[in-house]
């Protein structure tokens, strides 16, 4: 099975994401990815999760916290300034609390919590996870690629989404039995309907983004998620290790991408003997990977001569990933 | 109304009155008590950092922080109280 015909033969599967190892080509296969789905004329958002963003590099524009910037015709990219919008939040919040009790200044013990929840270090993620769920319900494009970040990360940003599931239940349950007791003190007081229970209805919004967020994560139907992996020992081991991770976390695992091969027809020219050792290497690799994943590999992606940035390199590995 | 009447519904609410007193005032305390406390531990498990216990993800625990604003010092004041015998009696 190629690349291309999965895609062809899967055309519900609008969540893309690829995963792996930092620095063996997640943002690239975005990227080229994204580059051939709009010329397939579909409407494409490539976006990054990863706090150190390169979608900037390698379209050679600047394009961190602009939104969804147009690259080309049906090609968007967007990286999200997590900073900006933990900022952005918490004036929010501040402006809430000085609405909501008539203050003019938000009391220093509040105005304290606020400035160190911002410093947790889960903050960042969490609100890239939130402008990730505010980006994936607009709804405004065909795909949607996640350039995802590093093997941990990932894990960590899909165990997230189930613990924050999990607490939210959990406190959404004690708030509800909260109500109860209210209710029974007004029925006995024999006072009116209590109000309504404000945080409840927060609750339940917060759990609503959360469960939409995790709900693509983990939909076979709409969601691909490719393993990136090079014929190199370490990085094999490692993605055989995190793919088993990722099947916990029900992950539709949809294949693994070889990247940087270097071509053996090279094998057959005068060449120096460090090339000739890493050919053999490779190919012992090769055999593992063909062994162990063999069935699942949708393609092998040659290793370029020069550094891949900008559209017309783009679109040269597009054609290596997708053929014609 | 005629006279009678409105002696009548007077009557009735000062009976129903004495008899929220005698049984349900006391229920009613508890059932308002027992609130407290959960809100408080409501209050514990989304705002625990600001007693330097993190229980969980501070992101969205902010957007709960504007509601629970004027309980803040209270909670703060029974979870850091020092607690002695005749707690357990009251």
């Amino acid at each position: 099975m190629s690349l291309r015909r999965t895609f062809e033969e899967n055309p519900d599967r609008r969540y893309i994401m690829f995963g792996g190892k930092g620095g063996l080509g997640k943002t690239t296969f975005s990227a080229a990815t994204a580059y051939w789905l709009a010329t397939q004329g579909y409407k494409v958002l490539v976006f990054s999760v990863d706090p150190q963003a390169s979608l900037s590099d390698i379209f050679q524009r600047d394009i961190f916290g602009k939104g969804a910037v147009e690259i080309m015709p049906n090609l968007y990219a967007q990286e999200i300034d997590a900073d900006q919008r933990i900022k952005e939040y918490q004036n929010e919040i501040r402006a809430k609390i000085l609405d909501m009790y008539g203050l003019e200044q938000v009391p220093e013990e509040i105005e304290n919590y606020i400035q160190a929840a911002a410093a947790e270090p889960a903050m960042e993620e969490s609100a890239i996870f939130d402008a990730v769920v505010d980006i994936v319900v607009s709804a405004d494009y065909d795909y949607y690629i996640y350039d995802l970040v590093p093997l941990g990360h990932a894990l960590y940003y899909l165990s997230m989404a189930s613990v924050y599931d999990e607490w939210i239940d959990k406190i959404t349950a004690l708030r509800t039995e909260m109500e109860d007791y209210t209710k029974v003190a007004a029925v006995m007081q024999r006072k009116k309907e209590s109000e309504e229970d404000a945080i409840l209805r927060e609750l339940q919004y917060i759990k609503e983004r959360i469960n939409k967020s995790s709900g693509i994560l983990t939909d076979r139907q709409r969601t691909a998620f490719f393993f990136v992996v090079i014929p190199e020992e370490m990085a094999i081991l490692d993605t055989k290790k995190a793919a088993g991770l990722f099947a916990k976390y029900d992950v539709p695992l949809c294949g693994y991408i070889v990247n940087r091969v270097i071509p053996e027809s090279l094998g057959q020219q005068e060449i120096p003997e460090y090339l000739r050792h890493r050919l053999a290497m490779q190919k012992g690799h090769l055999a593992t990977i063909d062994r162990e994943l063999g069935k699942d590999v949708l393609g092998y992606i040659p290793e370029m001569e020069r550094d891949i940035t900008g559209l017309s390199m783009i679109e040269k590995m597009a054609h290596e990933m997708f053929g014609g | 109304m005629p006279e009678d009447e409105k002696e009548r519904a007077s009557f009735l609410d000062t009976a129903k009155s004495i008899l929220y007193g005698m049984a349900g005032h006391d229920m009613s305390r508890y059932a308002m008590k027992t609130r407290g406390s959960m809100e408080h531990l409501f209050i514990l498990i989304t705002m625990g950092d600001l007693l330097g216990i993190p229980i969980l993800p501070p992101y969205y625990s902010l957007r709960i922080l504007p509601y629970v604003v004027p309980q803040i010092s209270t909670w703060k004041r029974r979870m850091l109280r020092e607690r002695d015998l005749t707690d357990a009696l009251a």
